[in-house]
């Protein structure tokens, strides 16, 4: 072994992290307060529905996703205080009316034969958009300042992907006809319209602006 | 979507058979049954013990079904809040955790099922223990379900890990194990909210410890779960300890225990007298 006196580098070769980030700390408490509120919704939505769907399969998948996204909302409600917003509360708003409009859309199926609407709006819908907004702040945050929620963010995504898988494949199994795939078409692209009109789960700018001018990279010290 | 879900609107498949619990204690082939089925302990000896575990099974998984809808109708039907009629995010989240451990359960039990040789809809469904969940006070839901009908699990999943270790069926005995400890959590869980919520209104914890009583009476089932040794499901002391009950507590779910036993005697004779007549 090399002498252990010998000075090495903070950072090690490989690691190429970098402070520059995109969020400031009071936007970055914005967010995940925008992230809390659509958690705890979701959250919310499957336990209700746990009991109106008679396909014990889907019934225990929603039970099971139901506490991810409860996870969820407690890493962000937890998140909160250390971005100095010592009510967590007060930040676990929904970015505009417009996502209000939208979960009560997404929440409003309940007969027992409607499982498909009910799937189609989470898992072709929701989480999409949430995966969408995670990422997007996953790599744009600071990798070393925002290293917590960037922690949090990818405990967050790990979840998202398994349970969209498991709700895409369950809407895909239980796609027999036609006329189902236009009913989950149909509830699709009615949800999709209320997203963009919220501009995603955070608001206007949730994954960027795609026709902005690149930005040179901060170089610091 | 509604903010309460009646009993009567849960969504089932085609397998699942519903039977109203006073249908079922009342009807005489329940009587009939009962008495080619001696009460007595789970023991492997015993001539129906197949067919009674496989019975007991189907009956834990149609149970951990409702719990899971009512955990999960918790995080639905209040408003998150500190106010009487909400309940309060922690609350919540606890809720949800209940979800997935009780979707968990329903996944053990189908495959326990599977391995006892019986398959779902083989046995009717009772829905009493939703029914406990529609409480609109989140307090009784949580008192009446967490501590009394998860209680009536822990009873349940010890007898069944005992029956389990008694028969030599080592996998039977490791899923009771693992099921056992998630319902002392949730137990536990009911014992510290009902603790938490009532701790400046003593009258809406009285209301709260009665609504448990009566569930807990309905939930002996006439005496099939008592501190009785020889009683099918024998109040698991221990466990109920861990999971915040004190001795007072036990001691009176064992007299609600004896008086349903009686009162189930009664009605049955009468049952068996009207058949007969």
């Amino acid at each position: 072994m090399a002498d252990p006196k010998r000075p090495r580098a903070a950072f090690a070769p490989w690691d190429r992290r970098e402070l520059p980030g995109s969020f400031s700390v009071q936007e970055t408490a914005k967010r995940v307060g925008h992230y809390k509120w659509i958690e705890m919704r979701l959250f919310e939505v499957l336990g209700g529905w746990v009991a109106t769907v008679p396909e014990i399969d889907v019934k225990l998948r929603l039970g099971t996703h139901c506490y991810h996204h409860a996870w969820h909302s407690e890493l962000w409600h937890k998140r909160l205080p250390e971005l100095r917003e010592m009510n967590p509360d007060k930040l676990a708003l929904p970015p505009n009316d417009e996502m209000v409009a939208f979960v009560d859309a997404l929440t409003e199926p309940e007969a027992p034969e409607l499982t498909i609407e009910k799937l189609v709006g989470v898992y072709r819908v929701l989480i999409p958009h949430k995966i969408a907004a995670y990422t997007y702040h996953r790599n744009n945050t600071s990798t070393i300042t925002d290293a917590p929620t960037i922690r949090s963010l990818d405990f967050a995504l790990a979840d998202e992907f398994e349970d969209w898988r498991d709700g895409e494949m369950l809407i895909q199994s239980l796609i027999e006809t036609d006329e189902e795939v236009q009913r989950a078409a149909d509830r699709a692209a009615h949800l999709e319209k209320l997203m963009l009109a919220a501009g995603g789960i955070a608001g206007p700018g949730t994954i960027g602006d795609a026709y902005a001018e690149p930005q040179p990279t901060e170089v610091t010290a | 979507m509604r903010k309460a879900h009646p009993v009567e609107d849960l969504a089932r498949d085609e397998r699942f058979v519903r039977v109203d619990i006073q249908d079922r204690i009342s009807d005489p082939r329940s009587v009939k049954n009962s008495r080619m089925r001696t009460q007595a302990r789970l023991t492997p000896d015993r001539p129906d013990s197949a067919d009674a575990a496989r019975a007991l099974m189907h009956g834990i998984f149609v149970g951990e079904i409702q719990a899971l809808e009512g955990a999960g109708r918790t995080c639905w039907d209040f408003d998150t809040g500190d106010g009487r009629d909400e309940a309060p995010f922690a609350l919540k989240l606890d809720m949800a955790r209940q979800c997935w451990d009780e979707a968990r359960h329903c996944e053990i039990s189908v495959k326990l099922s599977d391995w006892m040789g019986t398959e779902i809809g083989e046995f009717s469904e009772g829905a009493f223990l939703y029914a406990a969940a529609c409480n609109p006070d989140p307090v009784l839901r949580l008192t009446g379900v967490n501590r009394a009908l998860e209680g009536l699990a822990i009873d349940v999943f010890n007898t069944m890990r005992e029956f389990g270790e008694i028969a030599g069926d080592p996998v039977l005995e490791f899923c009771e194990d693992w099921m056992l400890a998630d319902e002392v959590t949730h137990v536990k869980m009911g014992s510290d909210w009902l603790r938490r919520l009532t701790a400046d209104d003593p009258e809406r914890r009285k209301n709260a410890l009665e609504f448990q009583r009566v569930v807990d009476k309905i939930f002996s089932l006439g005496g099939f779960r008592s501190d009785e040794d020889d009683s099918p499901v024998k109040l698991a002391r221990r466990f109920r300890e861990l999971a915040g009950f004190d001795e007072d507590e036990i001691d009176e779910i064992a007299d609600l225990a004896s008086e349903a036993l009686e009162e189930a005697r009664t009605r049955q004779e009468a049952a068996a007298a009207l058949a007969t007549a």
